[in-house]
């Protein structure tokens, strides 16, 4: 589906606001929108509101074997899923351009700055390893996809609990959540990624951009730290130009999002983790808001089945019986069996025999593997059959690799003569 | 699963009751639903049956591509995105399951020429997804405000290897279940609109499980009906 | 005339031929047409089956080959069924990867043999955790004229009933797996189950193996599943209109009916072919 196109006068007026200091949401310019995070049921399942923007991240693990380079490491996959509920532009199934930036900016952020101790996931060197694959799906595309799916990615991985393992030998047993208490990954510093829109080329700055001011933006700039202060990653594309003053002023605001950011991320850890040991429920279910008019739950309720096994029986009982005898099924030929009086297959009765033979010398030709020398039972064929065709098709070796040598050569003639005949038909 | 109903389940298994299915108690697990909590779709919707959750949103009617264009009628398209990894063949059967029983209760050809796209999200799978889909679905497309002739709801049915039916099962007992059925039932005249089964049973199992289906879906239809009562009364 | 009120109006043209409880092709609405079985089309494959429901034609060959049993099923093998729809079928198919029908046809058939066990996937472990047969089971529809899912059933119910796999035995010194190809035995097929589709036209006609000209212009399909024991494998309606169980009860009896028919004719077939040898 195409995207709903922006208007001139939209994008006038937005940059106008802009050089008033104003933005359409009434946020400040270093503003973020409110940030919410929400856990699902599972573990490393973690829902990221930023304003109306909406990802979820999902951590799954599975064993596998290690990379050759790397026997030692266990692998790391991310994948970003710009489902098409989240616009109407996003296809299910096709690489985007967006969708590709997405991806290398995530796993530059997560997976290059060495977050995560890939060596703690190895099982057996060389065969088995980890490999923790995290899916992040986008729901609702309201701007800056990238900085929620960072803040989503790197939550559900502090999250995520793997089974536990143990190596006897050469088996390894991998325990289930009853057996043994799931172990989480150790992961060494938590890296952000800040985005910076510019417009005008460059001469206005705003933090976080919603969907209509990507829109307008000329240039964007990403800045993935960690709370240490120590840069991850950093991109900027659509091609403008920055000063090195802007690029510092840029990494002294992120430095101060990311520890709020960061702040927020343990606070919704601490708290899932409190909620979880008390044992309450916890997942998507009670994070629907009960104080909207959209919202409604409805506690959990008996149904009444009286009568239901006289209304099955009535039902059984009112249709009757099927009839037991069934018509025979005529069979020609070996092999072939035909039923129905309805409308006439067009695959006529002359070709069904043909079709027949050649599938009834393969029956045969099974019988060869088995015995190998096949001589005394197609003799015995042979003598039966009357048919001309029957005849030719006994003496016709679709498999000559298969026949011994001692073929006489007539069948050769014979095999011509038969293949004349299906031309002629 | 909520406490009580986990209860009563024990209750009723640790009680040793033998008899035929159709005369033991079957519950729904806790719903839930909240309408429009996506700002971009057409039409959205979150569902929820116990733990089990997905989130439908839908666009439309918009344009279509001119290959998947109906001269007298919308193109429906749903698609079905699992949590973890890619859609697969399974996904597929969902899809076509789902798609098809839209396309039933939608009055499609008010819309010709034009094209609705469903996207179902698995957020949560706790048993009963099929069923969680149908409904989320339903909910979405009436939040979407589209025309449709009836609203249907679905309900999954398990039987157990002692002949119990339970409704709305959870994963865990959908895995001891011996056969497992979804039906989606109409608002109208109680029907069958769309049936799914897996695992073998009886006509008579099949029977009874398709009454209680019509039975549970009663209180499904009380429970939109609340619902939409609830969101056009600006009352909490 | 007819056939430019065929081209013209569809719907109506069908319709005027139902009122009179009859179908354009001359058959009356509870009516199968012709159905023809042949078993062991395919010399090369270990079985196979080529099914004709009119022109409908679906062919079936089973590959078995060995692999190692999955870490969560160690004591167990596997079954993979493919269904193919190539434009060779039909117009309406288009070359390239499969298309959604080929795709929902495949999980269906997938579905059928989970849930009616017809084969004990225990019965195609050679040795626990370590070695197991797969049986890569390829539909592919030659010839496209409606109620595919039958044909489909059918033929792979004939075709693994015409499997003949090689024995296998391990080697005790090596660990390496050695097969005698001299030695073949029969799987075992547990259960019969055979698929009868339905078609609903103008919510409350009810048509049985709709042809594919019926099949664009009905309201609702169904495909109830039977096995010999008069079982229920599956009962597949993924929506269109709606049906009353009484009505799904008649289909079931008719089901029935036809899985004896069938099973009579897979039987018969299969005993020709052995006294033949």
């Amino acid at each position: 589906m195409k995207d709903t196109p922006l208007a001139n006068c939209e994008r006038d007026f937005l940059l106008k606001a802009f050089e008033e200091k104003k933005r359409l949401d009434g946020r400040q310019t270093y503003d973020y929108r409110k940030i919410k995070i929400t856990f699902g049921t599972d573990y490393g399942c973690c829902f990221v509101d930023l304003g109306k923007t909406r990802v979820m991240a999902q951590v799954s693990c599975e064993l596998v074997a290690p990379k050759d380079n790397r026997p030692n490491e266990g692998i790391l996959f991310f994948n970003i899923e710009l489902s098409p509920m989240a616009s109407p532009v996003f296809e299910q199934g096709r690489q985007s351009e967006l969708s590709v930036k997405l991806n290398r900016q995530l796993e530059r952020c997560l997976r290059n700055s060495k977050c995560i101790d890939t060596e703690s996931l190895c099982v057996v060197s060389g065969e088995k390893v980890w490999q923790i694959r995290v899916d992040v799906h986008t729901l609702n595309h309201d701007g800056n996809l990238m900085d929620a799916a960072s803040i989503a990615a790197i939550t559900a991985l502090c999250h995520f609990r793997r089974p536990d393992v143990a190596i006897q030998g050469d088996d390894v047993t991998v325990y289930g959540p009853e057996e043994r208490d799931p172990i989480p990954l150790s992961i060494y510093h938590m890296p952000i990624s800040v985005s910076f829109s510019f417009f005008q080329q460059g001469t206005y700055l705003l933090v976080d951009p919603c969907e209509r001011e990507e829109r307008v933006m000329d240039g964007l700039l990403m800045i993935a730290m960690n709370k240490h202060r120590e840069i991850c990653s950093i991109q900027s594309s659509g091609g403008i130009m920055l000063l090195r003053d802007q690029v510092m002023r840029c990494s002294k605001i992120a430095s101060v999002k990311v520890s709020e950011i960061t702040d927020l991320i343990s606070k919704a850890l601490e708290n899932d983790k409190k909620a979880r040991k008390a044992g309450s429920k916890c997942g998507f279910a009670e994070s629907i808001p009960q104080e909207r008019i959209t919202a409604l739950k409805m506690e959990g309720t008996p149904v009444d089945v009286e009568g239901v096994t006289e209304r099955a029986s009535y039902v059984v009982q009112k249709a009757g019986t099927p009839p037991q005898t069934v018509p025979s099924p005529v069979v020609p030929l070996p092999g072939v069996g035909q039923v129905g009086e309805g409308i006439h297959s067009t695959w006529g009765m002359e070709e069904e025999e043909e079709e027949n033979n050649i599938s009834g010398d393969e029956e045969d030709k099974v019988i060869q593997m088995e015995v190998d020398k096949e001589d005394s039972k197609r003799g015995d064929v042979v003598e039966i059959s009357d048919s001309e065709e029957e005849e030719v098709v006994i003496l016709n070796p679709e498999t000559p690799d298969k026949t011994p040598k001692s073929k006489p050569p007539s069948s050769h003639q014979k095999v011509a003569a038969k293949t004349k005949k299906k031309q002629k038909k | 699963m909520t406490q009580s109903s986990c209860d009563a389940l024990h209750f009723f298994r640790g009680g040793g009751m033998m008899e035929v299915c159709g005369s033991s108690t079957v519950s729904l697990r806790e719903f839930g639903c909240e309408q429009s909590l996506l700002s971009r779709p057409d039409g959205s919707a979150s569902f929820t049956q116990g733990d089990t959750s997905v989130l439908a949103g839908v666009y439309g009617p918009a344009e279509v591509k001119v290959s998947k264009e109906i001269y007298d009628r919308a193109t429906l398209e749903v698609l079905v995105q699992p949590k973890v990894g890619l859609p697969s063949v399974r996904e597929r059967l969902q899809e076509q399951c789902v798609r098809e029983t839209c396309e039933a209760s939608l009055l499609l050809s008010l819309h010709p020429r034009s094209s609705l796209t469903l996207i179902l999200q698995v957020l949560h799978d706790d048993g009963s997804l099929l069923s969680c889909f149908l409904n989320a679905a339903c909910m979405a497309l009436m939040d979407a405000g589209l025309p449709m002739s009836c609203l249907f709801c679905a309900v999954t049915c398990a039987i157990d290897t002692d002949g119990q039916i339970t409704t709305d099962p959870t994963a865990a007992q959908e895995k001891e279940s011996r056969a497992l059925m979804t039906f989606a039932i109409d608002s109208t005249e109680r029907k069958v609109l769309m049936s799914s089964t897996k695992g073998s049973f009886s006509v008579s199992e099949l029977q009874q499980c398709i009454a209680v289906s019509q039975k549970a879906s009663e209180k499904i239809f009380q429970f939109y009906r609340d619902s939409v009562r609830r969101r056009y009364s600006k009352i909490l | 005339m007819a056939a430019g009120f065929k081209t013209a109006e569809p719907l109506e043209y069908h319709r005027s031929f139902l009122r009179e409880n009859c179908r354009p092709d001359g058959r009356e609405l509870s009516e199968f047409r012709t159905t023809t079985l042949n078993i062991g089309s395919i010399s090369t494959a270990d079985g196979s089956a080529l099914v004709k429901i009119g022109n409908t034609t679906v062919i079936c060959g089973i590959k078995a080959e060995l692999a190692n049993p999955t870490v969560e099923a160690p004591g167990k093998g596997y079954i993979v069924p493919n269904v193919d729809l190539p434009p060779l079928c039909s117009s309406r198919f288009r070359p390239g990867p499969p298309g959604e029908q080929a795709q929902a046809a495949s999980q269906f058939v997938a579905d059928v043999i989970e849930s009616s066990e017809l084969i004990q996937t225990e019965d195609l472990c050679i040795e626990r955790g370590k070695l197991c047969w797969v049986l890569y089971c390829d539909l592919m529809c030659l010839d496209y004229d409606g109620n595919l899912l039958d044909a489909c059933i059918m033929a792979l119910l004939s075709a693994l009933k015409n499997t003949q796999l090689p024995e296998v035995t391990i080697n005790t010194e090596t660990g390496s797996p050695e097969v005698n190809f001299k030695k073949r035995h029969e799987l075992r097929i547990h259960k019969h189950p055979v698929a009868t589709s339905f078609c609903i036209f103008d919510e409350s006609i009810l048509i049985v193996d709709p042809t594919s000209d019926e099949e664009s212009l009905v309201t609702a399909q169904l495909t109830v599943v039977t096995d010999d024991e008069g079982r229920l494998c599956s009962v597949y309606k993924p929506g269109g209109t709606s049906v009353s169980g009484e009505k799904l009860q008649q289909c079931i009896n008719q089901a029935t009916a036809r899985q004896r028919e069938i099973q009579k004719l897979i039987n018969k077939v299969i005993s020709s072919v052995k006294t033949a040898q």
